[in-house]
C-alpha cells in the first residue's frame, strides 16, 4: 500500500479489483457489526433499564423509609410529650428541655396552650441554636399572638399529630416544618405541642443516602413544592408539570423526563423514581440520569465495537494481499492484451500456479495468441489474394473496355447515321456487350448482348460472343444468318451452359433499311418525333443454348429523326428501395419526356433517369444502352432498283440482266458500269445455272439490286448447290486462251476482276453473293443519251 | 440487243467476220453454229479477221468461242486477228490475257500494215510502199 500516494496514486488504488474487493469487504462488515452491535445494544438496554428500574427503586423505598423513621420518631416524641405534658402541664419545659436532648433531629419544641382562664399562664418553647445551646422563650409574650395563626388552628383541628406546612422561622432565620400534636382535656382541645425540625436536617437526610454516582433525590410536599433536595436552589420551586401528573396518577412509582428540571442533569433525560413517605403527605424522589444507566453496557459495546473494527481492518488487509497476489496475473495479462492490440504478439505470460479461473484464463489467452497469430497470418494472405484479385480485375476491366468499341459513332462518310452507346457494368466486369462495325462500305452491323449471370464467367462469355460475332460478321449476309452461326459456335463445348442474348440488326447506311433478329433480347424502342414505341419482333432462343435455333429477321426503314434504342435488361430489371422493377413502361415514358430526340441524349438521359430510380438500392445488373440515329432524307425509290426471284433458268437469266440494264439506265449508271454488272450478274447465274442446279430443276435465284450515290449494290441468293466465287481456283492464264483445251474458271475471274467489292456466305438456303460496282461519278441523262448512241 | 454475225470474204486467203451485239451465254451457241458452217469454207494458211467494231458486250461463253476458232484457225495453220474491240470488250479481253496483244489491233490500218508485214515474210519480197 506504500506506493499508493497522491490522487493519482488513489484513483490507481480503487482501480485495482483487489483494492475494491478489501474496501467493499471493510466496508460491508463494517456495516454489519454496526447495526448487529446496535441491535444487541438495543436489546440488551432494555434489560439493563429494567434492572436499574428494579435497583432504583429498591434504593427509592430504602431512603424513603430511612425518612420515615426519622420523621417518625419525631412524631413519636411529640406524641409522647403530649401525653406527659397533657398530665403534668407545669412540668413541662423539663420535659421538653429532656426530650430536645435525647432527639437530635429536633431542632425546637413548643407547648402552646390556647388562651383561656384554667391553662397554664405560658407556653414555653424551647429551641436548639446553632451552638447546640438551648433557648426558651414564652411565646405569649411574642408580639404576634400565635392562637391566631394557622398553623394553631390547624394543630388544634389534627386529634392524631400532623405535619404542618413548612415556614420560614424569623428568629432562626431558616426554614422549618413542624409536627404538632393536641392536648386536650375532657375532649376539648386546651394546647398543643408543636415539634420543628429545620428543612437543613432533611435535606442532610438525603445527602446521606447512598446513591450511585449523579443520582440526587429530592422531597416533594403536598402542594408539589420541592421540600428538600440535593440541589438547594430547587427547594422551595415546583415541581415540573410532568412530575407532579405523574405523582398525581397515584399508580406510577417512576416516570422518565425528557428534560430534567434540575440544571445539574443538563438538560438531559432521567428517571425519576419516587415513593410516598408514611405518616405525611410527602413523596420521596430519586432521580437518575439516563445516562448514568446505559453508561456502563454503553462503554462495553463501545469496546466491543472498537474491536471488531480493528479485527475488519485485519481482515480487510489480509484480503487485499490474498487478491492482488491472486490477480497479480491478472494486471499481466491486461497489459499482453494491450500489446495484442498493438499487434505485438511474441511475448511471456505469467505460469499459472494453480488451475483455477485466473490460470485458466492465461491459458486460454495463451492459446487465443495462437489463434491469433495464424488467424493474422491467414488473413494477410488473404488481402494479399484479394489485392492480387482485383489489380487481376481491373486489368480485366481495361480489356474488356477495349473490347468494346467507342461510345460514339458518326458514319463519316456520309453523315447518314448516328451512334451513341452507354455500358456500364455492375461489377469490375460484366456480361453486357455491344459492337458496331461496317461490314462493307455499305453494311453496318451493330448488335446490343447480356451474357446470362455476371462477373468473370459472364465478362468471358461476353468476350467469346463479341469475338467470334466480329469474326462470322463479314461472312454473314444478314442478321439472322449471323446469329444462326453465332449460336452454333457458341453452343460448342457450351458444358456450362452459359447463353447470351442478342439482338442484331444490318443497317443498309444509304438506305436506312435495317434488318433486326433477336435471340431472347429485350425488344428495341423506337423513338419518332411523336412518339415512343416498342418494336415487337419474334425473337429465337438465346445463344448458346440450342444449335438448331432459327432466327427470324424483322426489317424496320428507319426515317430521319429516328432513334432506335437497344438496351439491355439492366434497363428495365432495374430496381428501387421497394423492389419495383424499372420496367418498360417506365422506359418508354422516359423517352417519350425527352426533349432531345438525339442518339447522346436519350442514351444518357434513360441512364440517368434509371439512376436516379435506383439510386438507394444500387445497380444490380450491367446496363447497356444504344441509340442509332438516322439522319438521312433519301428520295423515296432512288435507292431501290429491283428486287427479283426467278427460275434458275436461262432464258429468265437473260430476261433479268435485260431488266437490271435496264434499270441501271433508267438510274442513270454510266454505261461502263452497267457492263460491268451485266457481265459479273452474267457469269454468276448462268453459272448458277449450269452447275448449280445439283440435279433440282426448280432452283430459284433472288436478286436485290440497289443504288446510291457511290455503288450500285447487288445481292444474289441461289438455293442451289454451293459454290463459293472467292475459294475458286484461278484459271491458267497463258495469255492466249486457245492454248488451253477448255478454259475454265474465266468467268469467275472476270466477276472477281470487275466488282469492286465481293463477298460470299453461304446457309441451309444456300449462297449467298453481296456484291457492289463503284460508280463515283453518276452521269447525267445528257451523257447517258450520247453514250448510247 | 442480240448477236449478228456478217461475213465478208475480202480475199481468197483473207476473211472478215463482222461481230454485231452481245457475244454471251445466250448467244454464243449461234455463234458457234455458223462457225461451224462458215470455218470449213475458209481455205488453208488464211487469215481470219475478227472485227469487233459493233460488238458491245462478251462474256466468258464468248471468249470461250473466240478461243474455240482461234484454235480451229491454227489448226489450219491460219491467223486469227481482233479488231477494234470497244473499251468493255477489250476490258475482258485484257483480263483474261485472251489474246496475244499483238494479235489485237485498233484500227483497219494497222491490221493492214501487220499483214502486209507478214506476207512479205512469208513470200520473202521486200515491203511494198503502198498496198
Amino acid at each position: 500500500m506504500a506506493e499508493w500516494t497522491g490522487p493519482q496514486g488513489l484513483a490507481m488504488f480503487f482501480r485495482s479489483i483487489a483494492s475494491r474487493l478489501s474496501l467493499w469487504v471493510l466496508a460491508g462488515s463494517v456495516l454489519v457489526l454496526t447495526v448487529a452491535d446496535g441491535l444487541l445494544f438495543y436489546r440488551v438496554s432494555e434489560q439493563i433499564l429494567e434492572k436499574a428500574h428494579g435497583e432504583a427503586t429498591a434504593l427509592a423505598h430504602e431512603a424513603g423509609n430511612r425518612i420515615e423513621q426519622r420523621l417518625a420518631r419525631v412524631a413519636d416524641t411529640a406524641q409522647t410529650l403530649a401525653v406527659v405534658v397533657g398530665a403534668r402541664p407545669d412540668s413541662a419545659e423539663v420535659t421538653l428541655r429532656g426530650a430536645l436532648a435525647r432527639n437530635a433531629d429536633l431542632s425546637g419544641l413548643a407547648v402552646a396552650y390556647v388562651p383561656v382562664a384554667d391553662n397554664p399562664p405560658v407556653s414555653p418553647f424551647i429551641s436548639r441554636q446553632d451552638d447546640d445551646s438551648l433557648s426558651w422563650r414564652d411565646l405569649r409574650k411574642d408580639n404576634n399572638a400565635y392562637w391566631d395563626k394557622n398553623w394553631f388552628l390547624a394543630g388544634l383541628g389534627c386529634s392524631q399529630g400532623c405535619w404542618q406546612r413548612h415556614f420560614y422561622s424569623q428568629s432562626r432565620k431558616r426554614e422549618m416544618i413542624n409536627y404538632s400534636v393536641p392536648l386536650s382535656t375532657d375532649g376539648h382541645p386546651t394546647g398543643l405541642i408543636n415539634a420543628d425540625v429545620s428543612l437543613d436536617w432533611l435535606s442532610r437526610i438525603l445527602k446521606e443516602l447512598g446513591k450511585p454516582t449523579g443520582a440526587y433525590a429530592f422531597v416533594l410536599d403536598e402542594s408539589g413544592a420541592f421540600l428538600a433536595h440535593d440541589n438547594p436552589a430547587m427547594v422551595g420551586k415546583r415541581g415540573q408539570a410532568s412530575l407532579l401528573q405523574a405523582l398525581a396518577s397515584q399508580q406510577a412509582s417512576r416516570v422518565r423526563l425528557a428534560v430534567a428540571q434540575n440544571p445539574q442533569a443538563h438538560g438531559k433525560p432521567v428517571w425519576v423514581y419516587f415513593v410516598p413517605i408514611e405518616g405525611t403527605h410527602w413523596r420521596f424522589g430519586l432521580v437518575m440520569p439516563e445516562s448514568t444507566i446505559y453508561a456502563g453496557v454503553r462503554q462495553a459495546f463501545v469496546q466491543a465495537l472498537l474491536l471488531g473494527m480493528f479485527s475488519l481492518l485485519a481482515l480487510a488487509l489480509v484480503t487485499l494481499g490474498v487478491a492482488r497476489r491472486i490477480l497479480t496475473p491478472l494486471g499481466m495479462l491486461t497489459s499482453r492484451a494491450e500489446e495484442v492490440a498493438r499487434g505485438a504478439l511474441a511475448f511471456a505470460l505469467p505460469t499459472p500456479r494453480f488451475p483455477d479461473e485466473v490460470g485458466r484464463l492465461t491459458q486460454a489467452f495463451d492459446r487465443m495468441r495462437t489463434e491469433l497469430a495464424l488467424h493474422i497470418a491467414e488473413l494477410t494472405r488473404n488481402a494479399k489474394e484479394q489485392q492480387r484479385l482485383a489489380s487481376e480485375l481491373d486489368i480485366a476491366h481495361q480489356i474488356q473496355t477495349a473490347l468494346l468499341p467507342g461510345e460514339h459513332y458518326l458514319d463519316a462518310h456520309c453523315e447518314n447515321f448516328e451512334l451513341h452507346a452507354l455500358l456500364r457494368p455492375a461489377r469490375a466486369v460484366g456480361g453486357d456487350l455491344y459492337s458496331y462495325f461496317m461490314l462493307n462500305e455499305r453494311r453496318f452491323c451493330v448488335m446490343v448482348g447480356d451474357v446470362s449471370d455476371k462477373g468473370i464467367p459472364a465478362a468471358l462469355f461476353m468476350a467469346r460472343t463479341i469475338t467470334l460475332a466480329k469474326a462470322l460478321a463479314p461472312r454473314a449476309r444478314s442478321p439472322q444468318h449471323l446469329l444462326s452461326m453465332l449460336n452454333v459456335e457458341l453452343c460448342r463445348n457450351n458444358d456450362s451452359c452459359m447463353f447470351v442474348s442478342l439482338l442484331c440488326g444490318m443497317l443498309d447506311t444509304a438506305t436506312g433499311e435495317l434488318v433486326m433478329a433477336s435471340a431472347g433480347h429485350e425488344p428495341p424502342v423506337l423513338c419518332e418525333t411523336d412518339g415512343v414505341r416498342l418494336i415487337e419482333l419474334e425473337t429465337g432462343a438465346a445463344l448458346g443454348l440450342d444449335d438448331e435455333a432459327r432466327y427470324p429477321p424483322r426489317t424496320l426503314r428507319l426515317r430521319p429523326g429516328q432513334t432506335l434504342l437497344l438496351y439491355t435488361d439492366g434497363i428495365t430489371e432495374a430496381t428501387d428501395t421497394d423492389q419495383q422493377f424499372f420496367g418498360t413502361e417506365r422506359l418508354i415514358a422516359c423517352l417519350e419526356r425527352s426533349s432531345s430526340r438525339s442518339a447522346s441524349d436519350l442514351a444518357g438521359g434513360l441512364l440517368a433517369e434509371v439512376d436516379r430510380f435506383a439510386e438507394d438500392a444500387g445497380q444490380a445488373d450491367d446496363i447497356t444502352v444504344l441509340a442509332l440515329t438516322w439522319h438521312r432524307d433519301l428520295v423515296d425509290g432512288s435507292a431501290l432498283m429491283l428486287d427479283l426471284t426467278i427460275q434458275a433458268s436461262m432464258d429468265d437469266v437473260f430476261d433479268t440482266l435485260d431488266r437490271c440494264d435496264t434499270s441501271m439506265r433508267d438510274q442513270d449508271v454510266s454505261p461502263e458500269v452497267r457492263d460491268d454488272v451485266r457481265l459479273v450478274l452474267e457469269e454468276l447465274m448462268v453459272n448458277m445455272v449450269q452447275h448449280g442446279h445439283a440435279g433440282g430443276a426448280d432452283r430459284k435465284i433472288e436478286l436485290h439490286m440497289r443504288l446510291d450515290d457511290a455503288a450500285v449494290s447487288i445481292e444474289l441468293h441461289h438455293d442451289g448447290q454451293l459454290f463459293d466465287p472467292l475459294q475458286a481456283p484461278m484459271p491458267p492464264l497463258t495469255g492466249d486462251l486457245a492454248n488451253a483445251e477448255e478454259a475454265g474458271g474465266l468467268g469467275i475471274h472476270l466477276v472477281r476482276a470487275m466488282a469492286s467489292e465481293l463477298s460470299y456466305s453461304h446457309d441451309e438456303h444456300g449462297n449467298h453473293l453481296q456484291l457492289r460496282f463503284l460508280h463515283p461519278a453518276r452521269s447525267e441523262p445528257d451523257n447517258d443519251l450520247q453514250a448510247e448512241r | 440487243m442480240t448477236f449478228r454475225l456478217n461475213v465478208e470474204n475480202e480475199s481468197p486467203n483473207r476473211t472478215i467476220f463482222h461481230l454485231h451485239g452481245r457475244l454471251d451465254a445466250q448467244t454464243f451457241n449461234d455463234f458457234d453454229l455458223a462457225m461451224l458452217d462458215e470455218l470449213p469454207r475458209i481455205p488453208e494458211e488464211s487469215t481470219l479477221v475478227l472485227d469487233l467494231s459493233e460488238l458491245v458486250y462478251i462474256s466468258s461463253a464468248g471468249l470461250r468461242s473466240i478461243a474455240r476458232i482461234r484454235r480451229t484457225m491454227r489448226a489450219h495453220n491460219g491467223h486469227t486477228l481482233l479488231l477494234n474491240p470497244q473499251p468493255q470488250v477489250r476490258k475482258v479481253f485484257d483480263i483474261v490475257k485472251a489474246v496475244p496483244v499483238n494479235e489485237v489491233f485498233a484500227n483497219a490500218r494497222e491490221l493492214d500494215a501487220y499483214l502486209d508485214l507478214m506476207q512479205r515474210k512469208i513470200t520473202g519480197e521486200e515491203p511494198a510502199s503502198n498496198l
